[in-house]
């Protein structure tokens, strides 16, 4: 009963949008803009990335260098997050990380969901045969243990020669292929439920294209899933950098990512007595992840059609 | 309905037949064999180790071979621990699904109530408390966690053990047993039921908050119903349809042990045991617990799309 | 495992979630470069001293003895009659010559005592066997037993039972990796194809004496004959030739000859021992002892008390830590393998002498080997360990780190700086590809060696591999400049040196080497032996066909309660634990 009723008032609140839609994007644009939460979340967000990507060029620590002398010393006024077992320069390398986790944590988040989105969104609306054969592949794609995929990407890669600085991006886009079915099924099974409401009815009713319905009607209401699958995905994202560089996969040292700075606290010594080691790389995972999930929530918000108020 | 389940019956067994030659396929492509580790062998001992296992016959005869076998209900002997991989699974496979199953059980109960709670509440002290919380709980490793809890809680406060499933020596049994073992899964549980609710609960919060915000909650409300049956009667059940699917999903997980935590607890689970014949490349075992875990995912998935068609009699599949 | 529900559910990495423990694992998983092989020294559990002695009679020599036993956690006080220790994963393989793993190994080094062991020098030892003639030709072993040695259920043990046991390695199916089938003893080629019913160089000359003669001279297969023994009775009954399944059936439920009976094994959490009555030398002192299964850091077991003893890597902070601890004697111990750079002798560069030297030179192996690690490290020289009889640097070259000496080898070797500093020869640019498997150190080698190589102008490219048998592979597949690795556990010295002469080096094939490694095992005359090693040393530490690295520095701690302890560099704790004792 509630359902129905639901549908109904949903249905002609989306069935009137495409009339606007001129205005619909700077609008939403406006709304966002009045959400102080969102706003700040995307500010927090272009702060830590300018930091990253501008910081290292004012750092005198930027080579690297070794220097045993300086092994495991806290902050300090010369360096202000203290250095690593190597002597070299926590902050320099925080901030040189971020650059690469960022870089990664956003393209891979990107790729899977627009993979999945667009195969789950194709495979709920068209049913049938189309389906079938894309939930079927995707069940044997779930059915493949990820560690052997993963040493058999890195043996290829080598034998192959490619550099290792780009091995890490091709194996995100191989994760992202193999990644989808999660997302795709979420997604079909939301589309399936979807396109049985009135107002796809009414589309149907009133003639209009399969790209005009899945476009504009459908995908505007998978909106809030998937803003919400992306940015809660982000942090394992970033985090699963230093799983890559784990299996020879990502990026080589020297070259620091937070993952596998974060990774230096996994004993008890440096744990206990190192904080500033694990502290930096992990404040700033957690700032950026909290930050792009409250700016999607802002976005979640103005995007979703139920919403409107 | 039944025309249906027959055929996706049939292409489950299609898609697992798939699955095991692909499976099996990337195990033997991946570097290294079972014999290549150990550098105590020359040469012409490896060759003949190779011989015995069959490891040098082509991929296709040994799948051949081994799925012979266990179609036979046979999956062989573990080259590491020399034990049948069956043995194996039932020493292992029940204490990961213990830790698995009650803090599945935690994860779900709590994550409904925060999400329902901070939906409610959105965007009050409790919601931004729960949305940091959430995320300082996604964006930390999970043996970062696990760390943090045995060094204040078993180390230093020595509330709880720091790890395994026993004491070490005891031979209690009956509820002494029972006891230790909770004493024992406390710390494991509530580091996986951490790294767990987070995501839930956002995905909860969400569904509530569009459930929330539609009309016949407000028809309800205005109906004059207590706030606590609008919210947990009415809307609520709206909210948790969409998660149903979900069950499915938990299948394989509920059986697949989880290494991190398993390595961090000591605990004797599948996951490590899994881990640990993966760098010994010990084939029958790796094979054996990948297609359990393929079967129970193809059955998660199968049951999340009746569970579907349960949830929302609208759905049609076809 | 990152149990991310929703997320695990929806697209991101699966996989990454799956694989986060292997990189969790990285400190034992698949720590050693060595891994199976050497999994029996790098065990939580076993291991070694320099001195066994050290802790056993009071001397102060390196061992810090507990500073304030109050401080011991009450789990440890109340236990009386029990002692823990940790062990990484035994699986459950518990019969000598059968088991695959290092750690099963542990287990039933407890459970048999071996017909001639080793002490802390590596050197021969009785065990069940009283003593021992060798042939004037050094071909036939003779070995008497010991007078009414007991099997742990009460039956007797006799020269029949060592018979059975040599005999079932020479079994066509048998899948172990004992050296003893690669003694050649006279008759068992024949008796593995099945030509023969026994093998024929193995005699019964009455119930505690029994002979083995060899077809070549080999001055380990005193050691090698001298193994564990197996009950006829128990192993034997249904022993058919090339049919050895029903020894699985057999493997959790030993029956052995040692210190301990198998109490009880629990998959993934304890082996559970009780004192042995049968034990020829008298019932161990300690009535039950336990080896609890723990990987990785085991600080949080030992800081409360659930384990007596633990190994750690020899750093500053963690003996700085353990000494805080109060209750724990600290025992600094040397494990007998040595790591070593592996080097592509097939790749033209490498062939030149004067290259490997230079790239020794060119790498500050103490800064990677000792200062990264805290002084947990020593830097290596010669394919031997400090600990063993053969050791000395005598006559060797120590390579310090010395860049100027490494650019001018290079020149000399007509390695002339291009236009981008890196080096050049006849159009080819000198570039070291390295391989290595994921570990603690292998961050540190990597950051040190490409700032060092940079200075010579050597292009330095590495490659990680995520386990040991890819890394392998990798390896086999001859794809590689530079390979990092670590020996097992090596018992006698000609163990070091065997790569050299077996081939396992490609493209290393030098006369005088085999000359020398031969002679060196062709007399058991300790003295001369060392006099050839030395020489030996000397050859592969001029000619360097693998960059010698470092010997590793541990320390072992444990509860300041147990007395007599001491730990032997070849047979870890199993020639001392009959005579621990809890205070």
């Amino acid at each position: 009963m509630e359902n129905v009723d639901s549908v109904k008032a949903k249905a002609i609140r989306t069935g009137s949008r495409p009339r606007r839609r001129s205005s619909l994007w700077s609008q939403a644009l406006q709304q966002l803009l009045k959400n102080k939460l969102a706003v700040s979340g995307l500010a927090v967000v272009m702060l830590v990335a300018i930091v990253c990507f501008a910081g290292p060029l004012f750092s005198p620590y930027t080579d690297n260098k070794i220097n045993m002398a300086l092994m495991n010393k806290p902050p300090s006024m010369q360096h202000w997050l203290g250095t690593d077992k190597l002597g070299r320069d926590v902050l320099t390398r925080v901030m040189q990380a971020g650059r690469i986790s960022l870089t990664v944590g956003l393209a891979s988040m990107v790729l899977s969901v627009f993979l999945g989105t667009l195969l789950g969104a194709v495979a709920g609306y068209y049913r049938g045969i189309v389906d079938q054969v894309i939930m079927r592949v995707a069940d044997l794609l779930l059915t493949i243990p990820g560690l052997p995929l993963l040493f058999i990407c890195g043996a290829l890669l080598s034998d192959w020669k490619v550099p290792t600085d780009y091995r890490m991006y091709i194996v995100m886009l191989m994760l992202s292929l193999v990644n989808w079915p999660g997302l795709a099924r979420m997604i079909r099974g939301q589309m399936l439920s979807l396109r049985e409401r009135e107002f796809m009815q009414a589309a149907v009713v009133l003639g209009l294209r399969d790209r005009r319905k899945l476009f504009y009607h459908l995908i505007p209401n998978l909106i809030p899933l998937i803003i919400v699958m992306a940015t809660l995905n982000i942090g394992g994202a970033i985090l699963s950098e230093s799983v890559l560089s784990f299996f020879g996969l990502g990026v080589m040292p020297p070259t620091p990512t937070w993952g596998n700075m974060i990774d230096a606290a996994n004993n008890m010594i440096d744990f206990q007595e190192h904080p500033w080691l694990w502290i930096p790389p992990g404040v700033s995972i957690f700032a950026t992840v909290i930050a792009i999930n409250v700016f999607g929530d802002g976005l979640r918000d103005v995007l979703d059609p139920k919403m409107k108020r | 309905m039944s025309v249906y389940l027959g055929k996706r019956l049939i292409y489950m067994t299609l898609i697992l037949l798939a699955a095991s030659l692909l499976i099996f396929s990337l195990y033997a492509l991946t570097p290294g064999d079972f014999i290549s580790g150990n550098i105590k062998l020359t040469p012409e001992r490896k060759a003949e180790l190779r011989e015995i296992y069959g490891l040098n016959k082509p991929v296709l005869e040994r799948y051949a071979l081994w799925m012979k076998n266990a179609l036979h209900g046979d999956l062989g002997y573990s080259l590491a621990q020399q034990k049948p991989v069956l043995t194996l699974f039932n020493e292992y496979l029940w204490n990961s699904f213990l830790l698995a199953a009650v803090s599945t059980f935690f994860t779900w109960v709590i994550a409904v109530m925060i999400g329902v709670i901070s939906a409610y509440k959105q965007y009050s002290w409790f919601d931004t408390l729960v949305l940091v919380a959430v995320f300082a709980a996604m964006s930390l490793p999970s043996f970062f966690i696990g760390l943090f809890l045995i060094k204040i809680v078993a180390v230093d406060l020595k509330w709880l053990p720091p790890g395994g499933m026993l004491t070490t020596g005891s031979n209690a049994t009956g509820w002494a047993y029972f006891t230790e073992v909770i004493h024992h899964m406390t710390l494991p549980v509530i580091v996986m039921t951490i790294l767990g609710v987070g995501s839930l609960t956002r995905y909860f919060r969400s569904n509530m908050i569009d459930v929330i915000k539609q009309d016949y909650i407000r028809t309800a409300r205005a109906k004059g119903l207590k706030e606590g049956k609008v919210l947990f009667s009415h809307a609520l059940r709206n909210a948790l349809l969409p998660a149903i699917t979900l069950v499915g999903f938990e299948l394989p997980a509920l059986f697949g042990g989880s290494l991190i935590i398993e390595k961090i607890f000591n605990w004797p689970g599948i996951g490590q045991l899994y881990m640990s014949s993966f760098s010994l490349r010990d084939y029958p075992l790796l094979m054996g617990f990948t297609m359990l875990i393929a079967v129970l995912t193809v059955i998660g998935t199968l049951l999340s799309d009746l569970l579907y068609r349960l949830a929302d009699p609208r759905v049609r599949l076809h | 495992m990152k149990r991310n529900r929703i997320a695990e559910v929806t697209a991101a990495l699966l996989i990454g979630s799956l694989v986060l423990s292997a990189c969790n694992g990285g400190g034992s998983g698949v720590e050693s470069p060595a891994g199976k092989a050497t999994a029996a020294t790098t065990g939580n559990a076993s291991g070694a001293t320099a001195d066994g002695n050290a802790a056993s009679s009071g001397d102060t020599d390196g061992v810090i003895l507990a500073a304030d036993l109050s401080k011991l956690p009450n789990v440890a006080k109340q236990r009386t009659d029990m002692i823990i220790v940790g062990l990484t994963d035994p699986s459950g393989a518990f019969t000598p010559y059968f088991h695959q793993s290092g750690y099963d190994g542990n287990v039933s080094s407890l459970l048999y005592t071996p017909l001639v062991t080793v002490d802390d020098k590596g050197l021969p030892k009785a065990g069940l066997a009283e003593s021992w003639d060798i042939s004037e030709d050094q071909l036939t072993y003779t070995f008497h037993l010991r007078k009414d040695l007991k099997f742990s259920d009460g039956s007797p043990l006799t020269a029949e039972d060592v018979a059975f046991t040599w005999t079932l390695l020479h079994d066509k199916a048998y899948d172990g990796d004992a050296q003893l089938p690669t003694l050649s003893i006279e008759g068992g080629e024949a008796y593995k194809a099945g030509k023969a019913d026994t093998v024929s160089g193995i005699t019964v000359v009455d119930p505690l004496t029994i002979s083995a003669k060899l077809q070549k001279p080999n001055a380990m297969a005193l050691v090698i004959l001298g193994g564990d023994v197996l009950s006829k009775a128990y192993y034997g009954k249904d022993y058919r030739f090339g049919q050895l399944d029903y020894i699985k059936k057999l493997h959790e439920k030993p029956l052995g000859n040692g210190p301990y009976v198998l109490e009880k094994f629990i998959p993934g959490q304890e082996v559970r021992y009780v004192a042995n009555e049968h034990y020829y030398a008298g019932k161990p002192k300690a009535p039950r002892f336990i080896y609890k299964t723990s990987e990785g850091d085991t600080w949080q077991y030992l800081e409360t008390g659930e384990v007596d003893y633990a190994s750690f890597s020899a750093t500053k902070e963690n003996i700085d830590k353990l000494k805080r601890l109060g209750f724990v004697n600290i025992l600094p111990y040397t494990p007998s393998t040595y790591g070593y750079l592996q080097l592509n002798l097939e790749h033209e560069p490498l062939k030149d002498k004067r290259v490997r030297q230079a790239l020794t030179y060119g790498l500050d192996r103490q800064s990677i080997y000792v200062d990264a690690n805290q002084g947990a490290g020593e830097v290596a020289n010669v394919p031997a360990s400090p600990i063993s009889w053969a050791y000395t640097e005598e006559g060797t070259n120590p390579y310090p780190y010395d860049p100027v000496k490494a650019n001018q080898l290079l020149d000399e070797a007509g390695w002339a700086k291009g236009p981008d500093g890196i080096r050049e020869k006849d159009g080819k640019k000198l570039s070291i590809h390295f391989l290595g498997s994921k570990n603690a150190q292998i961050d540190t080698f990597i950051a040190v060696a490409k700032e060092n190589f940079d200075a010579i102008g050597v292009e330095f490219t590495p490659e990680i591999f995520a386990d040991f048998n890819a890394l392998v592979s990798k390896v086999e597949g001859g794809d590689y400049d530079i390979a990092s690795f670590s020996t097992p556990m090596l018992t006698d010295p000609s163990e070091g040196v065997l790569q050299f002469v077996d081939g396992e080096i490609k493209g290393y094939d030098n006369p005088k080497v085999k000359e020398l490694y031969d002679r060196a095992l062709s007399t058991t005359d300790i003295e001369r032996r060392k006099a050839v090693y030395q020489e030996l040393f000397q050859l592969l530490n001029d000619e360097l066909p693998v960059i010698f690295t470092s010997y590793k520095k541990t320390v072992y701690a444990y509860n300041g309660r147990i007395q007599h302890l001491s730990v032997s560099p070849f047979t870890g704790l199993s020639s001392s634990l009959p005579n621990w004792e809890l205070k």
